[in-house]
């Protein structure tokens, strides 16, 4: 077994894709046009995942958080730099690199449509060669986990989607993989289901050790899971280290809320270091009655705005 | 001005089908080899027959009509059944329902774009390689004007039978089941694989009622003055059955068309 | 851990299990079910009512006579059957690989192709190879050719190896997906020359026989194969060497389609 989960190291990915031109005589053009232009969708990320890990992988969106994970999944070839995932290549041997991954991608089901859960089971049992004590041993433990009785016997076109992405994220750990990619699992889903697979998570990930790749935009999944995070932003990797010590980057900084109206809350992120609160709350009392105040610690949705936003400077 | 939202339709539609380059110059090549096929079958039929003309038609009758029959169809060819299915499993079609113009009206106007490359693409070369070979064989007067018109009314009739066949998805989720049997038809009764003159007496009376003779087989017919099209008291039959069939199976689409959609509006899809 | 040999009895296990399985939510939805097998009984009438009416015209083609004919037209149903039933999903790699649904079939350790392929099994392609039986036994008996385990184990051999090409074929429209954007067409043209594979390959000549031999080679889905069985003591090269050919052929049909998963680069996601 490898030292780590996955190394990267210097990792490119560009695309070529065809200069289009606008118009109806553009469109003409194109249809004899060689003008390629080369874009860089990832520049020179570098990262380290140690065994047992939940990394949060977050970054706006097209920042090229896809690309990455499918550079780790062998599906794209990354056009330089070195990658190894559990000490393997996984563009090189795509087949044997995925006996050992489990992905979850987007809100595509990779299940059988019109199958029961249990029958996708099944033949994913045969396909990854799981040996049937192992098989049974992990479905007593989603039983441990989570209610899988409801679903089991339910084909997956007939599920709801909370259902669906339970079931999409059970079959990713069927074959008790080293690592499992999670890609936005929790979008779309109420706040039940979402506290749900959270737990299902992280409760699959203390008890087999995974390793695991989280993609998603709720910073409640990060709170939730993550201890590490890293950001990436236009390709570039912006940000990799605890979410602890991303707070402290802000750690001058305060959410104020205020209640103005009757039932209507006014939010201003303040750097302390640079204004007054005090200063601020005077100003607003003067232009309109203040109700009730509120100061909190910055939050996790806020810092990764700022992030975003270019503050982290 | 309403038709101006129309047409903006149409020039989206032209530059659409253009984005896919290749895909472009595919078709010609294809269209090319499919109407060679279409020539060395028929090219050993007639040898075989050892006449001249078999049931009025001769060799180069039954090219020309077999090969602009193919161009017809390429150029009239809609989607609708397949596009329907999808965006009602989709769910997407309660947006389309949505939308200002009327979802019959969207789906014939998004389609002109497409009509107008092809008829460029694919009608318009093969007819000029058909006048060429055949030296002339396609006379130029005011034929063509007749059938312009003829074309615009196979294109209404064409458009209704789809959107006919394609209510229909509202109701089963059989859709290669349905559009298979729609286009097996089509393309047998229209005389599109097939000129009807070759057709059996019984059948080929049978034929001549239904609307499919209006898709292929008049507007060939006129464009290549044939069967009583070149004076005026032939023509106007001809285009009568068609504008007849026009107007009725648009009604009958519309009203289809209509009454499935208040029951799944009723029924909540 | 010993899990590293994934062997053809691997493979044969899990498509046998994939395609119970399909078989069964089949059965759940009857309706389609249905429509879809009784779409595909009307196209094999109207397939033999466009034969019909060919023979009514014309009595022989290229030296054919109509029970020779027509025993080739059942050799190309059977032969094509394979392809239909179990390489339908061909038709919606397009959609898959725009969509970016594709990539899902690349996450698992067990080779692409197949795990793409096995997904579909077409049930209603059964009707069709019911049609072609009945229409082999029929002409078989009117031609009077004879009847021994040889002749019919050789008849099994050349009717697999007519599927193989055909296959073949599908296999490398449907992949033109991966470098063409819409290349739908492909895979309708290529689909629509296979109703060319039922007529004598001696009809083309020139160039063009090399064409549909070698390039796109419809002559050997029924015409070429079938000459073992029908001129057993005159058989060309060609037929002799048509089961090794066939083999070539969709073996680098099958790199091709492998070579396009290598090359897609998965944007769209």
């Amino acid at each position: 077994m490898a030292e780590h989960a996955i190394e990267m190291k210097d990792i490119c990915k560009d695309f070529k894709v065809l200069n289009r031109h606008e118009g109806l005589k553009g469109s003409i053009r194109d249809l004899f046009s060689r003008d390629y232009k080369t874009v860089s969708a990832v520049k020179d990320i570098s990262l380290t995942v140690e065994r047992g890990e939940i990394i949060g992988y977050l970054g706006p969106n097209g920042a090229g958080k896809s690309t990455t994970i499918k550079m780790m999944t062998g599906v794209l070839e990354p056009t330089s730099g070195s990658i190894t995932v559990n000490g393997r290549i996984p563009y090189k041997d795509r087949k044997a690199n995925s006996e050992n991954i489990g992905v979850v991608f987007g809100q595509r089901s990779q299940l059988w449509w019109s199958l029961p859960l249990i029958e996708s089971f099944k033949l994913l049992r045969d396909i990854y060669m799981v040996p049937q004590k192992d098989y049974e041993d992990m479905i007593e433990l989603y039983r441990s986990l989570v209610d899988i009785e409801p679903i089991l016997h339910k084909p997956v076109r007939q599920m709801s989607l909370g259902q669906r992405t339970l079931s999409d994220i059970l079959a990713a750990f069927l074959h008790d993989p080293a690592i499992v990619f999670l890609d936005e699992p929790t979008i779309g889903l109420d706040v039940s289901m979402k506290s749900k697979i959270r737990s299902l998570i992280s409760g699959l990930n203390s008890e087999k050790n995974t390793t695991v790749i989280l993609t998603t935009h709720d910073m409640g999944d990060v709170d939730a899971l993550c201890k590490r995070i890293v950001i990436i932003d236009k390709g570039m990797k912006i940000y990799d280290n605890d979410i602890e010590h991303l707070k402290s980057y802000f750690g001058s900084y305060r959410t104020l809320k205020m209640r103005i109206g009757t039932d209507e809350w006014e939010e201003i992120v303040i750097d302390e270091k640079t204004t007054d609160i005090m200063d601020i709350i005077m100003k607003k009392q003067k232009e309109k009655k203040i109700r009730d105040i509120k100061i909190e610690e910055i939050s996790t949705e806020e810092v990764i705005k700022k992030i975003y936003e270019g503050d982290a400077k | 001005m309403t038709i101006r939202r129309y047409l903006a339709l149409t020039r989206a539609g032209i530059m659409e089908s253009l984005q896919f380059r290749l895909g472009t110059f595919v078709t010609l090549l294809g269209n090319l080899l499919y109407i060679i096929l279409v020539y060395f079958l028929w090219k050993a039929i007639y040898a075989s027959a050892g006449t001249e003309s078999v049931n009025g038609m001769t060799f180069n009758d039954t090219m020309i009509y077999l090969i602009l029959a193919t161009a017809l169809f390429n150029f009239l060819e809609m989607f609708v059944v397949w596009d329907m299915s999808r965006s009602i499993q989709s769910g997407k079609i309660i947006l389309d329902l949505l939308k200002p113009m009327g979802f019959r009206g969207y789906t014939f106007w998004s389609y002109s774009g497409s009509h107008v490359i092809m008829f460029f693409l694919t009608f318009l070369p093969t007819s000029v390689v058909v006048f060429i070979i055949t030296k002339g064989a396609i006379p130029l007067g005011l034929n063509i004007i007749w059938f312009v018109i003829s074309t615009v009314l196979a294109l209404i009739v064409n458009f209704n039978i789809e959107m006919l066949v394609a209510t229909l998805c509202l109701y089963t989720e059989s859709t290669w089941g349905i559009n298979i049997v729609k286009e097996t038809i089509v393309l047998l009764l229209s005389g599109a694989s097939i000129p009807l003159a070759f057709f059996p007496e019984t059948l080929s009376k049978a034929v001549s009622f239904m609307p499919f003779r209006a898709v292929y087989d008049i507007p060939l017919n006129i464009l290549l003055q044939k069967n009583g099209t070149e004076c005026m008291s032939g023509l106007l039959p001809y285009l009568g059955f068609q504008a007849l069939w026009a107007v009725g199976l648009t009604v009958l689409s519309m009203v289809f068309w209509n009454i499935s959609v208040r029951k799944i509006t009723v029924n909540g899809g | 851990m010993t899990k590293n040999k994934r062997c053809l009895s691997f493979y044969a296990r899990i498509y046998r299990k994939i395609l119970i399985q399909d078989l069964k939510s089949k059965m759940s939805y009857r309706a389609d079910f249905i429509i879809s097998t009784f779409g595909m009984v009307l196209t094999n009438i109207a397939g033999f009512m466009t034969f019909y009416i060919l023979f009514r015209n014309f009595p022989s083609i290229n030296g054919w006579d109509y029970y020779h004919m027509l025993f080739l037209y059942g050799f190309s149903l059977t032969a094509l059957t394979p392809v239909q039933c179990l390489f339908d999903n061909n038709w919606n790699l397009r959609s898959m690989v725009y969509s970016g649904d594709f990539i899902k079939y690349c996450f698992r350790p067990i080779n692409v192709f197949f795990y793409f392929i096995s997904e579909v099994f077409d049930a209603k392609g059964l009707g069709q190879l019911a049609f072609g039986i009945g229409t082999l036994v029929y002409s078989w008996n009117r031609i009077g050719l004879p009847v021994t385990p040889l002749i019919i184990l050789k008849l099994v051999a050349c009717i697999l190896t007519g599927s193989l090409f055909m296959i073949a074929i599908m296999n490398f429209a449907a992949a033109t997906c991966f470098w063409i954007q819409g290349s739908g067409y492909v895979m309708v043209i290529m689909f629509r020359f296979k109703d060319y594979a039922k007529y004598p390959a001696s009809i083309f000549s020139g160039i063009f026989k090399a064409v549909f031999t070698f390039v796109i080679p419809i002559a050997f889905v029924a015409y070429y194969p079938s000459l073992v069985i029908l001129q057993p003591e005159n058989i060309p090269l060609l037929s002799l060497l048509s089961p090794l050919l066939g083999i070539l052929f969709f073996y680098l049909s099958y790199r091709f389609w492998m070579l396009g998963v290598r090359k897609y680069d998965f944007t769209g996601s």
